[in-house]
């Protein structure tokens, strides 16, 4: 696929549970979400990529008060994850009770999943590995 | 280089709160008299207007803001550009202003900000906020402001041992110097066992770790060295100022700990200056949320990474401490009107350093520094100032 990638299709990508993330043709670092520059080596030619899925839970937070377009979805958690792959990407927690937030240790493996959310949306997504 | 020409000569904010019946061009229009007028500066004098908002398109459905806010204000036909960078929004029209007076564009200028949020309910004000967080890759997924801080305090409390308890204190030293600031939102002091309710914005952050939504608006009178004295007998001079921007995405960071933007904004601010962290007899920080001014103190080096929570345990950073921090309240409970708050921090670090903090007065205030970020800590601004006899 010789395509260039784009932040629509990388949105879609996630919607239809195949997240894919960007990787510098010239350094191979690999980059989500998107950007227009590699931040290792200032590239700007980007390709699609795969990745493994697994990943490494940096910190978190459980979202009591948002937004409307959230409403329904309170309490829920949002997380910062590196992946195997090298890059570190956002996403929403699963399989913890956000009500027992001192039960979710930081540095758990944890692995790549989809969660279609309340409000519409799919949002990228990750569950403890097990 | 240490900065050469510019000199604040005024510095005025409005009380800071639920100003019910009071839109945003009249709590401007009020900030820019009591720094003008009121204190004897003639309008006619200022030559343009540096203005800050943050988003008055979603909060009172008004864009194009700086000449409306300075025409309703008595200065139709200056100069007039609004600067946005979310809660660094009032120090980046400051350090334009700056930049104008030390370029010899002009020798006076005002900077006035203001925002006005209770016109919305706290659900549209959380939005509106989020709006300073990157929309297609974690605000759509319901990362809020409150919980981008929130996810820096669990790392911060990870790595460090800071604890709920120690960002607990930070309200209470925070409400506590309020309640002697007749400008402030919150002018009471509260127990730790009040600011420890387990009422959750975004877990560990609690209501009273968050700076509250506010109305309000600042202003202030910079001038040319040459020009200051024809206006006060106590200028206080701008010797450095540095800014820097880093990535919107928390996910780009490689450190939750601290903010690169306010590293690198202060080390720049004190380069120009030819100062140090050791030369700064306070700091007034942005302490949005209680752990930002945890981190804020370890970005500007007041203390060393990690030792942040340990300073505010020991009472360093109380208004009596060796290193006083937000001596009069902070925004935490002064209140945070987004846009207007960069000015009204210049406009405390400004009364300090000439001995107009009544009961918030610091016991040694020739020299002090302003650290205003914006959003996620994708902008930053840190500025020193100087009284010009100290």
């Amino acid at each position: 696929m010789t395509e260039k990638p784009t932040i629509e299709q990388y949105l879609k990508n996630i919607e239809a549970h195949d997240f894919q993330p960007f990787k510098c043709l010239d350094c191979g670092t690999i980059i989500a979400p998107p950007s227009g520059t590699c931040y290792s080596c200032g590239g700007n030619k980007m390709e699609w990529a795969r990745v493994s899925g697994k990943g490494t839970l940096v910190s978190f937070t459980v979202i009591h008060v948002a937004p409307d377009a959230f409403q329904e979805e309170i309490p829920y958690i949002i997380a910062i994850v590196d992946l195997e792959e090298g890059t570190r990407v956002t996403g929403r927690l699963q399989g913890f009770d956000p009500l027992k937030p001192e039960e979710i240790g930081l540095g758990i493996p944890v692995v790549l999943d989809y969660e279609a959310g309340k409000s519409g949306r799919t949002y990228l997504s990750f569950r403890p590995e097990r | 280089m240490p900065l050469k020409n510019t000199q604040i000569v005024s510095g005025a904010q409005t009380k800071f709160g639920n100003l019910e019946g009071i839109t945003l061009r009249e709590m401007f229009a009020e900030a820019v008299d009591k720094a003008t007028v009121d204190v004897d500066i003639p309008k006619k004098d200022v030559q343009a207007v540096f203005v800050g908002t943050f988003v008055p398109e979603m909060l009172v459905h008004q864009g194009h803001t700086a000449p409306l806010l300075v025409d309703y204000a008595g200065l139709r036909g200056l100069p007039a550009t609004r600067h946005e960078a979310a809660c660094a929004s009032g120090a980046t029209a400051l350090r334009s202003a700056i930049m104008a007076i030390e370029s010899d564009i002009y020798d006076t200028v005002l900077v006035a900000a203001a925002e006005k949020m209770t016109s919305v309910s706290t659900n549209q004000a959380t939005e509106a906020l989020a709006a300073a967080a990157d929309d297609e890759f974690e605000s759509s997924m319901g990362l809020t402001f409150p919980g981008v801080f929130a996810i820096a305090a669990v790392a911060h409390m990870q790595k460090f041992g800071t604890t709920e308890e120690d960002m607990a204190r930070v309200a209470v030293k925070a409400h506590k110097n309020a309640a002697t600031n007749p400008l402030a939102q919150f002018q009471k002091e509260i127990t730790m066992e009040k600011a420890m309710t387990p009422r959750f914005i975004a877990w560990p952050l609690k209501l009273f770790d968050c700076s509250p939504i506010s109305d309000g608006a600042a202003a202030m009178v910079l001038t040319s060295k040459e020009k200051a004295k024809e206006y006060t007998d106590t200028p206080v001079s701008v010797v450095g100022t540095g800014q820097a921007s880093a990535s919107m995405n928390l996910c780009d960071r490689t450190e939750l700990t601290s903010f690169e933007a306010s590293v690198a904004a202060s080390r720049a601010a004190y380069k120009m200056a030819g100062l140090g962290p050791e030369d700064m007899d306070f700091a007034v920080v942005h302490d949005c949320f209680t752990i930002a001014e945890i981190i804020a103190s370890e970005d500007i080096g007041f203390f060393e990474p990690g030792e942040g929570a340990k300073a505010v345990r020991d009472g360093v950073t109380a208004l009596d401490g060796d290193r006083p921090i937000n001596p009069m309240g902070g925004l935490k409970a002064v209140g945070h009107p987004v846009g207007a708050t960069g000015v009204k921090q210049a406009v405390v670090v400004y009364r300090e350093l000439i001995g107009d903090a009544g009961a918030n007065q610091v016991a040694k205030h020739d020299t002090g520094i302003m650290h205003n970020f914006g959003g996620t800590g994708a902008s930053c601004v840190v500025s020193i100032f100087r009284r010009a006899d100290a």
